[in-house]
């Protein structure tokens, strides 16, 4: 479970993240939807450990960020904005390379990577180098190695961008399976045919704060549109303006 | 495994494939020596054969004596008749002598004879020669007078007022190396340029490919990330400054420095107090070169830094060259500078006392320690993902 109250968090004069409150639940897919520059990534990224919030409490399990980092990290896995890779490093190096950073023993290490091998596919591509590799395998690799540990709270900043169908719909179904397994997954996004259809909660961001937040039913009633793209233009145009 | 093996283990395997960055760690190593067995082998042969020169004669049948001795000199001697003047200054010729037809007639007056040299002082290239043919004329002539003294019943040292004698406090040994201090640089030097590649590449090459923030949402922390890298990074300087050594001190024993009585000897023992002496340094120069990585924008920028950074070492060499001043311990606590003392002493044969490898040593490592956690300070910043 990650629970957000009151986060607030500025960079110099800007409000990136003003009095953001949320819980995203086990076994539920938490949608962050909003404009490029709402506050999507900096939220996520005080989740993950590499920002630090002005004020607010941000918990996973329970666990405060702030005050004991490593352990909160231990219980998070991780789709950043950025995928870079090294290019001179195997696809299932990387995986190794991360598991072994999360402490997995090495017999563990080796089931877990071949069984994310299979569930995503890349059988063929797992012991090349990722030069070269195209952006739905590049993509395929960041999230085998941000599900080794098994975490038991996912956190995906913007999953399927840029991605091919055929990708677009393994992430999908990595997403689906990881929620049957009573995961807690938050994912940001600015597509919503995405999060309409993946999420059982969506918040609505729009420059820092959340305008709206619910099932996209409740949010279709909130802005009183039956198109939930409309809504959602409706919604953060309301803050704009 | 600790998390510092960890990252030491990817950092190390990611820097051995990377083909581009490992040739030019290695290429300073196995060019320098290299370099230096030719330039010193084509020294040596050019002043071997300054002894060994051909003076064209005119007029020599007047001094079969002085053509004598100059053969018996290893000089040879061929006849020239024309004009000498217009020949040197043509440059056929390097230097011309020319002995006059009085010769004989002045030697049995007992009356100073002239022998004309004619040379180009405006040419360097020929200035051994002519100094080579100065140099035998004033031996002829001390020999001669000599002669001429005992004849008349008078010791020739009543022509030596005074005779310096030399004595040299340095042993051959220790005047090799002074004469060949170029290989202390190249060994200091080849610690900044080997680790370089992987210095730079595992920072401002981790933030230009965008891994550093994947990297860094894992469980550990990140000085032990820093760690991994900097223990990495200082194994590349240490290979390619051992294999310079190595090399170095192989090519050395490969020139012929005894034909200009010099003697190069080294002992495995001093081939070991070697690299104990200079290992330290792979750890300094690996922690600058990731420090100024992780205030560059990319690998580029932090190589363009880092250019300036590799002449670094160059200055206490060359002031030693230039100010050479009697070793003082204290000095060996001075990157660099300490770890060119020892490995002049060493060469030297030297007895080093323990102290210096402890000084030179600990200087390293405490201040290599203390960038490696600056470096890890900025890792802590926020800042460290964005721009």
């Amino acid at each position: 479970m990650i629970e957000v109250r009151s986060l607030c968090k500025s960079f110099g004069e800007i409000n990136a993240v003003r009095n953001v409150t949320f819980t995203a639940e086990n076994g539920k897919v938490t949608g962050l939807l909003g404009p490029n520059g709402a506050g999507k990534s900096t939220t996520l990224r005080i989740l993950y450990g590499l920002l630090t919030q002005d004020s607010g409490d941000a918990l996973i399990d329970g666990v405060e960020i702030k005050s004991d980092r490593l352990l909160a990290q231990r219980k998070i896995g991780v789709l950043p904005d950025s995928h870079g890779l090294y290019i001179r490093l195997t696809a299932r190096e990387h995986i190794h390379y991360f598991g072994r950073l999360h402490g997995i023993d090495r017999n563990l290490l080796e089931t877990r990577t071949n069984e994310l091998i299979r569930l995503l596919n890349m059988e063929s591509i797992a012991d090349r180098r990722v030069e070269g590799f195209s952006q739905g395998e590049r993509m395929k690799v960041c999230l085998a190695r941000s599900l080794i540990h098994d975490p038991p709270n996912v956190l995906l900043d913007e999953p399927t961008n840029g991605l091919d169908v055929m990708t677009t719909r393994t992430v999908r179904e990595i997403i689906l399976e990881l929620k049957q397994r009573d995961i807690t997954v938050l994912f940001s996004s600015h597509l919503m045919h995405e999060v309409s259809r993946l999420c059982d909660h969506i918040i609505i961001v729009s420059e820092g704060s959340i305008v709206a937040s619910g099932s996209t039913d409740k949010i279709r009633a909130a802005a009183q549109e039956d198109n939930l793209e409309d809504a959602f233009v409706k919604l953060v145009e309301g803050v704009t303006s | 495994m600790h998390p510092i093996a960890i990252v030491l283990d990817k950092e190390f395997r990611d820097a051995r494939r990377d083909k581009r960055s490992v040739m030019s760690a290695f290429l300073f190593p196995v060019f320098a020596p290299v370099m230096v067995y030719f330039m010193l082998t084509a020294i040596i042969e050019l002043r071997v054969n300054a002894q060994k020169i051909t003076i064209p004669v005119q007029g020599g049948e007047h001094a079969p004596g002085l053509i004598q001795w100059l053969e018996e000199k290893d000089v040879s001697i061929v006849d020239f008749t024309g004009d000498a003047r217009a020949v040197v200054k043509a440059k056929d010729r390097d230097v011309i002598i020319i002995i006059p037809e009085n010769y004989q007639q002045r030697l049995a007056e007992l009356r100073s004879i002239e022998i004309e040299v004619v040379s180009d002082g405006s040419r360097t290239d020929s200035q051994p020669t002519v100094g080579r043919v100065h140099e035998l004329l004033r031996e002829y002539n001390r020999e001669m007078a000599s002669l001429r003294l005992i004849a008349r019943g008078v010791s020739p040292e009543v022509m030596q007022v005074i005779v310096g004698r030399v004595t040299d406090v340095a042993s051959k040994q220790q005047r090799t190396a002074a004469a060949l201090n170029f290989i202390p640089l190249y060994i200091i030097l080849s610690a900044f340029v080997a680790g370089m590649g992987i210095a730079v590449d595992s920072t401002a090459g981790e933030r230009e490919r965008k891994t550093l923030e994947p990297l860094l949402i894992n469980p550990i922390e990140r000085y032990h990330i820093v760690m991994g890298k900097w223990i990495a990074s200082s194994l590349f300087s240490a290979l390619g400054m051992v294999m310079t050594l190595v090399l170095c001190v192989a090519a050395m024993l490969q020139v012929p420095l005894d034909q200009i009585g010099l003697q190069f000897n080294v002992t495995a023992w001093q081939i070991v107090l070697m690299i104990v002496a200079t290992l330290p340094l792979a750890f300094l120069a690996t922690s600058m070169q990731m420090l100024l990585g992780i205030f560059a924008k990319s690998f580029k920028d932090a190589q363009s830094y880092i250019g300036f950074l590799t002449l670094l070492p160059v200055i206490p060499s060359l002031y030693m060259m230039f100010n050479p001043m009697a070793t003082r311990e204290w000095m060996f606590a001075i990157p660099m500078l300490g770890q060119h003392l020892l490995l002049v002493d060493v060469l030297g044969g030297k007895d080093v006392p323990l102290i210096g490898y402890v000084y030179s040593a600990v200087s390293c490592l405490v201040l290599g320690m203390g960038l490696v956690l600056l470096t890890a300070r900025f890792f802590q910043k926020e800042s460290i993902i964005s721009n």
